[in-house]
């Protein structure tokens, strides 16, 4: 196989990732698209940890996916505090710090 | 980088079942992360980024990192997704779609993804055009030389030595362990492969032990902060 496979396979996930941020409304489906980037960002981890074959990249990727797993957590809560006190958690609306 | 060019050019051996593998499953994860990002029923999306989750899993696994893969079906497919479906019931996001993105909004985003996508992909294939994967080095085999009957060894390993009496123990040393061909060696009792979970166990708890340990404060943090944010005065 060649590692272009993996990498571009990778760059499309991250693009469509990048087109969830930018165009969701729904803070849920927002960190569902930084999923998808952190997603990418692993699998370019292991192909690259493959491709030099050393074990860097796995160890990487796994503490990637536990931070992940801590963003999650977080930004959810967030997303429960938002609707709690709007009852609505479209991110547009959220513009306090627009100057 | 120039052994690497080299084997490039001469042509490493093209296996048809990985690359079958994964054309197939990278088909599916492109098809199931665009209906993520645009599909308007969040629960579905959400079961669309299980696919692609999953696929990445197969990913790794077919790269040879079986330990990351089981971690990520463990932890998000097992945990974060979850974690999702909770958020998505407890803030009752308009189940029925979320239609209401400004068509402006839109174009400009896909406008971003295509422009993004154009610049990396130039990017990966100018510097890593034909480098090829290879999966050709054995893992790596530790023995500790212990005495055993010789009944007990397999067909191969006494051809392979070389004995000649079937009766009694015999203590394969070292040397003549090194001797043997990699597929022989691992069949030696008292050998262990040194394979890739042991390798990844071995640099968490040696050389990346700190950032180790920094991520365990960091969850105990996540965890804290979370329940501060999200409980009720």
């Amino acid at each position: 196989m060649m590692l272009n496979q993996f990498l571009l396979l990778a760059a499309a996930l991250f693009c469509m990732g990048v087109y969830g941020v930018l165009t969701r409304r729904n803070g849920v489906m927002v960190l569902m698209s930084v999923e998808l980037i952190l997603n990418a960002v692993n699998i370019n981890l292991v192909a690259f940890g493959a491709f030099q074959d050393n074990i860097q990249g796995d160890v990487f990727a796994v503490f990637v996916i536990a931070v992940a797993a801590a963003e999650v957590g977080v930004g959810l809560a967030m997303v429960l505090l938002m609707y709690r006190n709007r009852r609505s958690i479209d991110f547009s609306e959220v513009d306090l710090l627009r100057g | 980088m120039i052994e690497l060019l080299a084997q490039a050019s001469t042509g490493v051996e093209f296996n048809v079942a990985q690359n079958i593998a994964w054309a197939i499953t990278s088909a599916i994860m492109l098809f199931s992360a665009f209906k993520v990002v645009t599909t308007g029923n969040v629960v579905h999306a959400a079961l669309y980024l299980v696919i692609v989750l999953a696929g990445a899993a197969a990913l790794f696994i077919l790269l040879g990192s079986d330990f990351v893969g089981a971690t990520q079906v463990l932890v998000y497919i097992g945990a974060i997704i979850v974690l999702f479906l909770f958020g998505i019931m407890l803030t009752k996001a308009q189940l029925g779609d979320d239609d209401s993105v400004q068509k402006e909004q839109r174009s400009m985003g896909a406008l971003v993804g295509v422009l993004l996508m154009v610049v990396m992909s130039f990017a990966l294939i100018d510097s890593f055009g034909d480098e090829e994967l290879v999966f050709g080095d054995p893992e790596p085999v530790e023995y500790v030389p212990t005495e055993v009957a010789i009944s007990d060894l397999p067909t191969p390993v006494i051809e392979a030595i070389g004995i000649v009496n079937t009766e009694g123990t015999i203590t394969i040393t070292q040397a003549q362990f090194d001797n043997l061909d990699p597929e022989v060696q691992r069949r030696v009792p008292g050998a262990e492969v040194f394979g890739n979970n042991k390798q990844i166990a071995d640099a968490i708890f040696s050389q990346y032990i700190v950032p180790f340990e920094a991520v365990s404060v960091l969850l105990l943090a996540a965890l804290i902060g979370a329940v501060v944010v999200a409980r009720k005065e």
